[in-house]
C-alpha cells in the first residue's frame, strides 16, 4: 500500500502544536494515533501535505477525577478507558464501550480524540459520551473553548472543529443518572464496525424514569440524539411496553442507509431492539 | 488402536515450532538479495475494456525506476492451470476482462517509487459493458468475456449414471430445492510474492507456493525453457487453501523484469490484489431433485448447477467437475444425473478453495435432504443413516470406496452431541443440525497430462548416523506435513523423530512431488516417504546381520535400536550400524516414488474425483438464534471423522479446527461484495469478515477407528474433507431453529432475521384469514342455525 510523501511534525506542547497548526493552515493533519488518519492516506482518501504528531503531548493521556466531573484527555487510548479503574468505577459503560472496538493491536494506538474527531456515525465512544452528558475543550493559537460534544457533529461525517484546533480534554460531569450502557450490533465479536448501536443512560426513581438520554450510532449520516424517544418515557412507570414504544420512537427518528454491513430496514430493526433492550440494562444494572 | 508403532500416532511436536513462534522462520517476503528491486503491477479499473493505447514513458523517466514491461515485452503464449482451457496472458494486449486484470509492471529501487511509477503509466481504455451477473452470463446479447467462448460458456458437463427419470417416477416421493452459494476468498495471512533472479540462462524462484512442482512446468514452458534450467524454492508459507497452487503474474512478470534488469526482482500482492487475483470459491447456483422410497431411501438424484467463473479458467473446470463428482460419496443411489455451466464472467478468476468443488453442493444437498426428511417425518440422523455408504462400494460415477465409516461417524456424532436428547427438548429459538462429507486423499491424475510418479522422497543418513534428513518435494503450507512425513520416516526406518531433519520443497534439490492441493501429502509423499524409510532400513539391517552374524530377516529396528525378534539380548544403536555402513559401504540412503493405480471409469471427466481412498465425516452443530436481530451464537460443534490411521493427533484435529473454521465463516459470515462496476467493496479484512478466535465455538473433534488398505500405514486425508459438511449443517441447525430455511449462503444474521420476519408475517396473514373465514363460517352457521335448530353449537376453542 502507498502512502503519499508528508512533512512530519511532533511539537513539544500544546502550545507548539498550536502554533504549527495555525502557520500550516490546511495543509496540515493532526495525527494521533494514526489509525484513521493512515489507512485514509493509504487508500487515497487523504493525502495531506504535513502531519503534525501528538504523541509528545503526554498531558493529554490523562484520566482524572476533578470535583464535580472527570476528565479524559483526548489521547487516551481506547485499552487506557477500558482499563481505567476509575472510568470502571464511576461509568463502567464506557470503558464496556472501548471494549467492543477494534482489536487490541487498534485499541493500543486509537484514542478517544481521533474516535471524536474522525467524525464518523459508526465511532463507538462519542454515543455513551454523548449519553453522559458529556462535553469537549478545543485549544488552538487562539484560545480555548468547549463544546457540549452533542453540538460537535453535524451533516454527514461532519464536525464543528475549526482548522487549528486540537481537542485537548473530555469532561463528563457529575450527574444524577443511576445508569447508562452501550448496546453495539456488529457482525462478529471482534473488530466489527456497528451495524446499528444505542448508548442511554437514565434516572430511575422507583418505578418512574425521571431523565433518559438515547443516542444512536450507525443509525442516521451521524451519531444522533432521539429526544422524541426519550420524552416519552420521562416520568412514566417502567414497563416494558413502554421500552418497547420508546424503542419505536427511535427507530421512526432514525435515518439509516443501505450499506455493505446492512439494509437500511434492517438497521432501523436494530436500533428499536437495541434501544429498549440497552434502556432495560441501563434501569437494571445501573452503569453497566 | 492397537498397534506398536513407535513414532507414528504420537502428538510429536511440530519440526518447525519454534521457528515459526519465535519469528524467525523467514516467509518469502521477508527475504532480501543484494541488488534486489520491487516489482509491482499495474492492474486495470475497468471490468471489461479495450485497451487502446500505453504509454510507460513518464514511468520510464522516474529515477528509481529500473524497468517498465507491458505485454509487448513478454511471451505471449496463454497459460493457466487446467491444460484444457490456458486463456491468461502474462499482461492483456487487446482487452481487460476484470478489474484487477494484468496491464504492465514496473521493477524499482524500492516499494514506493513503484507506486509512483504505476501512476505514471497512461493506459487509454474504451469502457465495454461487462458480463458480472453469472445467472445471465449465457444469456443472447451479453457482453462476451473472450470471443472464442460462445454466451460465455467456459464448461459444460452432462454426465448420466443409471435412469433417473425411472427412478425418479418409481419414487414414493420427489422434491426439488434451489440454493445459492456465494463467492468467499481464501485470505490466507501470508500474502503471495516471489523472487525472481537469474544466473546465466537459469531461473530461479523463491515463491509462496502450494506447488513448487506446478510452477516449474508452468514457467518452463511459458519461457520455452527446460525445466531443469527452472528451480522453484518454497520458503517458509503462511497458507494457501487452493489460492497459491498456480503460477501468477508475480512469477511471470518477476522473471522478466529480473532478466531485463539482471537484478533480483521481488514481486508481491498487498491484500486488496490477493481479493482481485482471487482463485477463491466460485459463486454456485444450484438446483437438487431427489426421489426417495418411503423409508428415505434415496432412489435418484439431479444436480443442475451453474457457476460462475469469472474471467478466466484457473483450476475451475476442475472445480465444476468437482461439484458433482463428489455429491454421492456419503451416501449410497444407483441413479444420479450432472449437469453443470461453468459460465464466464467479468470478475476475478475463481479456483479452487478448501474442498474444492464439494462444500457449496454439499450445502445444498444437506439441506435439501433434511427437506426430504422434514416432509417424510424422519428425524435427520435417520435418513442419513439408512443412505450411509458402505465400504467397498462403488459410486455411480465409478469411483471406488475401500474404508468408509460415515455410519460410524454419524451413529458417534449422534451420541457426542445429545443429539436425540436435544432434538426433542432444544428450547425456542435452539436448534441442532447435521451433515456428512467426504473427500479425496489426493486426485487420482496430475493437474497437467504426465506419467511422472505424484511423489518421490529420499532419505540420507548422516555419515554417523545421528541424524537422518529428508528430502521431499512436498509442500508444508501451514498444515504440519514436514512434521508429518518426518514421523512416517522415522517410522519406517525404525529411527527418532526427534533425529529427523527436512529439506523440502526446492525442486533443484529435492525429488518431484506435486504439492499440498486435494488433500494428497500425508497419503501419496507418505507413500514415497514410508518406502524411502524401507529401504534405509533393509540396508541397516542387512549391515547389523553382518554386525551380530545373524540372519536379517530375524532382525527388527525400532526407535534406534536394532535387536534380534528371536532371541533378544545384544541389541545395537542405529547409529553404530548406520557409521559401519558408511564405512564399509558408502552412504546410506534410501528413495521411494509414489504413483496411483488406475482409476476411474472410461466417460468424458471420469478422472476428476478419483483417488485412491476417501475420507468420511459427520458433523453436529447447535446454534442458538436472537430472533428480533438474526445473530446466530454457535453453542457447540461435535466433529467425528474416518481419516484412517492418524499420524499426529494434535495435527489432525488442528486440520478440524481449521477446517470448521473456514467452514464456519463461509456458512455465516463471509461473502465477497462487488458494485455494479465490477468492484469488489470488501477487498480488506475489515468489512471481509473472517471469524476471529473469540467467535470460535467450542469444538469436540474425534476419529472413528478406520484403517485404509490401500495406504501408508492405512491413512487417509482430513485436511479438506473437514470444511465439507459444515455449511450444510449450519444450514440445517438454523432450519432447525427457526423452522424455515435461508436458500442462499452466506447464512447472514440480516438473512435470519429477514426470514423469521417472513415467516411471522406469513402466519399472522394465515391467521387473520382464517380468523375472517371463521367469522363468515359464524355468520352462515347463524343464519342456518336459524333455520335449522337441529345444529350443535360452535365452540371457540373446539377440544
Ligand atoms: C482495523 C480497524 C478497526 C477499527 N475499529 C473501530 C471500531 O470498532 N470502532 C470505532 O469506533 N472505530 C474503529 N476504528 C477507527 C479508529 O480506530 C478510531 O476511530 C480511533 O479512535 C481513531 O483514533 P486515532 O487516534 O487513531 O485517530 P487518528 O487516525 O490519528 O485521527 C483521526 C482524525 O481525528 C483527527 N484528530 C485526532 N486526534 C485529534 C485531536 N486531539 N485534536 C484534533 N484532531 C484530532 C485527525 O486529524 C483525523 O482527522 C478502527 C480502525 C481500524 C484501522
Amino acid at each position: 500500500m502507498y502512502v503519499p510523501d508528508f512533512e512530519y511534525h511532533a511539537p513539544k506542547s500544546v502550545a507548539e502544536a498550536c502554533a504549527i497548526l495555525a502557520e500550516l493552515g490546511d495543509r496540515a493533519t493532526v495525527l494521533a494515533g494514526g489509525t484513521d488518519v493512515l489507512h485514509k492516506m493509504k487508500v487515497g482518501k487523504l493525502a495531506p501535505e504535513h502531519l503534525v504528531s501528538l504523541k509528545h503531548l503526554d498531558e493529554l493521556r490523562d484520566i482524572r477525577e476533578e470535583p464535580g466531573r472527570v476528565v479524559i484527555g483526548a489521547l487516551a487510548s481506547h485499552n487506557q478507558i477500558y482499563t481505567s479503574r476509575l472510568l470502571q468505577r464511576r461509568y463502567l459503560s464506557l470503558p464496556m464501550a472501548a471494549h467492543t472496538m477494534a482489536s487490541n493491536q487498534i485499541c493500543n494506538l486509537g484514542t478517544v480524540g481521533g474516535n471524536i474527531v474522525n467524525g464518523v456515525p459508526s465511532a463507538d465512544l462519542p454515543p455513551i459520551l454523548i449519553a453522559l452528558n458529556a462535553s469537549i475543550r478545543l485549544t488552538s493559537a487562539h484560545g480555548e473553548r468547549t463544546m457540549p460534544l452533542e453540538d460537535f457533529f453535524h451533516g454527514s461525517a461532519q464536525t464543528r472543529i475549526e482548522q487549528g484546533e486540537i481537542l485537548t480534554e473530555i469532561e463528563i460531569p457529575d450527574q444524577a443518572s443511576t445508569g447508562s450502557t452501550y448496546l453495539k450490533f456488529g457482525l462478529r465479536r471482534s473488530g466489527a464496525l456497528a451495524v446499528a448501536a444505542a448508548a442511554v443512560s437514565v434516572q430511575v426513581a422507583g418505578e418512574t424514569l425521571h431523565g433518559v438520554r438515547i443516542v444512536l450510532a450507525s443509525a442516521a449520516p451521524t451519531v444522533i440524539r432521539v429526544t422524541g424517544a426519550e420524552r416519552s418515557l420521562v416520568g412514566r412507570r417502567i414497563d416494558d411496553d413502554l421500552l418497547a414504544e420508546a424503542g419505536y420512537l427511535a427507530a421512526q427518528a432514525s435515518s439509516p442507509r443501505d450499506s455493505i454491513r446492512g439494509s437500511a430496514e434492517y438497521r432501523r430493526n436494530l436500533v428499536e431492539v437495541l434501544t429498549k433492550r440497552a434502556l432495560r440494562k441501563a434501569i437494571d444494572e445501573g452503569h453497566a | 488402536m492397537s498397534d506398536n508403532h513407535k513414532v507414528i500416532g504420537r502428538s510429536v511436536p511440530r519440526i518447525d515450532g519454534p521457528e515459526k513462534v519465535t519469528g524467525a522462520a523467514k516467509y518469502t517476503g521477508d527475504l532480501k538479495f543484494p541488488n534486489m528491486l520491487y516489482g509491482k503491477i499495474l492492474t486495470s479499473p475497468h471490468a471489461h475494456a479495450r485497451i487502446l493505447s500505453i504509454d510507460t514513458s513518464a514511468a520510464e523517466r522516474l529515477p528509481g525506476v529500473k524497468a517498465v514491461i507491458t505485454h509487448k515485452d513478454v511471451p505471449t503464449l496463454k497459460y493457466g492451470l487446467s491444460p484444457a482451457r490456458w486463456d491468461e496472458s502474462i499482461f492483456c494486449s487487446d482487452k481487460v476482462r476484470f478489474v484487477g486484470d494484468k496491464v504492465a509492471a514496473v521493477a524499482c529501487l524500492d516499494e514506493d517509487t513503484c507506486y509512483r511509477a504505476l501512476k505514471l503509466i497512461k493506459v487509454e481504455y474504451e469502457v465495454l459493458p461487462a458480463a458480472l451477473d453469472f445467472l445471465h452470463a449465457m444469456d443472447e446479447g451479453q457482453p462476451q468475456v473472450h470471443e472464442e467462448y460462445a454466451r460465455n460458456i467456459n464448461t459444460e458437463i452432462h454426465q448420466e449414471f443409471g435412469d433417473v427419470e425411472k427412478a425418479l417416477a418409481e419414487a414414493h416421493h420427489v422434491r426439488t430445492d434451489t440454493f445459492v452459494g456465494q463467492r468467499t476468498y481464501q485470505s490466507p495471512i501470508e500474502p503471495h510474492s516471489a523472487i525472481s533472479m537469474w544466473d546465466g540462462e537459469k531461473l530461479t524462484i523463491y515463491s509462496s507456493t502450494q506447488s513448487p512442482h506446478y510452477f516449474q512446468h508452468y514457467i518452463a514452458r511459458e519461457f520455452d525453457m527446460p525445466m531443469g534450467d527452472v528451480r522453484i524454492i518454497k520458503p517458509y508459507l503462511g497458507g494457501g487453501f487452493g489460492g497459491k497452487l498456480e503460477p501468477t503474474g508475480l512469477e511471470f512478470a518477476g522473471a522478466v523484469l529480473a532478466k531485463l534488469t539482471g537484478r533480483p526482482v521481488r514481486t508481491f500482492y498487498d491484500r486488496a490484489e490477493m481479493f482481485a487475483h482471487n482463485r477463491g470459491r466460485h459463486a454456485q447456483y444450484m438446483e437438487i431433485t431427489t426421489g426417495v422410497d418411503k423409508d428415505g431411501k434415496i432412489l435418484a438424484a439431479k444436480a443442475n448447477f451453474i457457476m460462475d467463473g469469472g474471467a478466466y479458467t484457473s483450476l475451475g473446470i476442475a472445480s465444476a467437475y468437482y461439484a458433482g463428482a463428489l455429491l454421492p460419496l456419503t451416501y449410497e443411489f444407483d441413479n444420479y444425473q450432472f449437469d453443470m455451466f461453468r459460465v464466464y464472467t467479468n470478475l476475478p478468476a475463481c479456483g479452487a478453495q478448501r474442498g474444492h468443488g464439494a462444500p457449496q453442493p454439499k450445502y445444498a444437498f444437506e439441506s435439501h435432504l433434511d427437506n426430504v426428511a422434514a416432509d417424510l417425518g424422519i428425524d435427520p440422523m435417520d435418513i442419513r443413516i439408512i443412505n450411509a455408504r458402505r465400504p467397498n462400494t462403488v459410486t455411480p460415477n465409478d469411483f471406488r470406496v475401500n474404508s468408509c465409516k460415515i455410519k460410524e461417524c454419524l451413529e458417534r456424532v449422534r451420541v457426542m452431541s445429545g443429539w436425540d436428547e436435544k432434538k426433542k427438548n432444544l428450547p425456542h429459538g435452539r436448534g441442532i443440525g447435521v451433515a456428512t462429507g467426504s473427500f479425496v486423499t489426493g486426485a487420482g491424475y496430475p493437474i497437467y497430462r504426465t506419467d511422472l510418479p505424484h511423489a518421490a522422497a529420499f532419505i540420507k543418513v548422516c555419515e554417523d548416523g545421528t541424524a537422518a534428513t529428508l528430502y521431499t518435494g512436498s509442500v508444508d503450507i501451514g498444515q504440519g506435513s514436514d512434521t508429518v512425513l518426518c514421523q512416517m520416516a522415522a517410522e519406517a526406518m525404525g529411527y527418532r523423530y526427534e533425529q529427523m531433519k527436512i529439506v523440502a520443497a526446492d525442486t533443484e534439490i529435492t525429488p518431484l512431488d506435486f504439492g499440498a492441493y486435494a488433500s494428497r501429502q500425508t497419503y501419496m509423499s507418505g507413500a514415497a516417504v514410508k518406502q524411502a524409510g524401507e529401504e534405509v532400513k533393509r540396508q541397516i539391517l542387512d549391515m547389523a546381520s553382518s554386525m551380530l552374524g545373524l540372519p536379517a530377516d530375524d532382525l527388527d529396528c525400532g526407535d534406534g535400536m536394532i535387536f534380534s525378534k528371536s532371541r533378544g539380548g545384544k541389541s545395537l544403536t542405529f547409529e553404530e550400524v548406520a557409521r559401519k555402513h558408511f564405512v564399509l559401504r558408502g552412504p546410506l540412503l534410501g528413495r521411494g516414488s509414489y504413483t496411483p493405480p488406475k482409476l476411474g471409469g472410461s466417460f468424458k471427466g471420469a478422472a476428476v474425483g478419483t483417488s485412491p481412498a476417501y475420507s468420511f465425516g459427520a458433523q453436529v452443530g447447535e446454534v442458538a438464534i436472537d430472533e428480533e436481530t438474526g445473530e446466530i451464537s454457535v453453542v457447540g460443534i461435535w466433529d467425528v471423522h474416518d481419516c484412517g490411521k492418524v499420524i499426529n493427533p494434535r495435527l489432525l484435529h488442528g486440520q478440524v479446527h481449521g477446517a470448521l473454521y473456514m467452514g464456519m465463516g463461509e456458512a455465516v459470515w463471509e461473502e465477497v461484495l462487488f458494485d455494479d462496476k465490477g468492484r469488489i467493496k470488501n477487498a480488506e479484512l475489515a468489512n471481509y469478515r473472517l471469524l476471529t478466535a473469540v467467535d470460535m465455538p467450542p469444538i469436540t473433534s474425534e476419529v472413528v477407528d478406520s484403517y485404509e488398505p490401500s495406504g501408508p500405514w492405512g491413512v487417509k486425508e482430513v485436511g479438506e474433507g473437514a470444511t465439507n459438511p459444515t455449511l450444510g449443517m449450519f444450514s440445517n441447525a438454523i432450519f432447525d431453529a427457526m423452522g424455515v430455511r435461508v436458500n442462499s449462503l452466506p447464512l447472514s444474521y440480516e438473512k435470519v432475521w429477514r426470514a423469521l420476519k417472513e415467516k411471522r408475517e406469513r402466519e399472522e396473514a394465515a391467521q387473520r384469514e382464517q380468523d375472517a373465514r371463521r367469522e363468515a363460517q359464524g355468520r352462515r352457521a347463524d343464519a342456518q342455525r336459524e333455520t335449522d335448530p337441529a345444529l350443535p353449537p360452535l365452540y371457540a376453542n373446539p377440544a
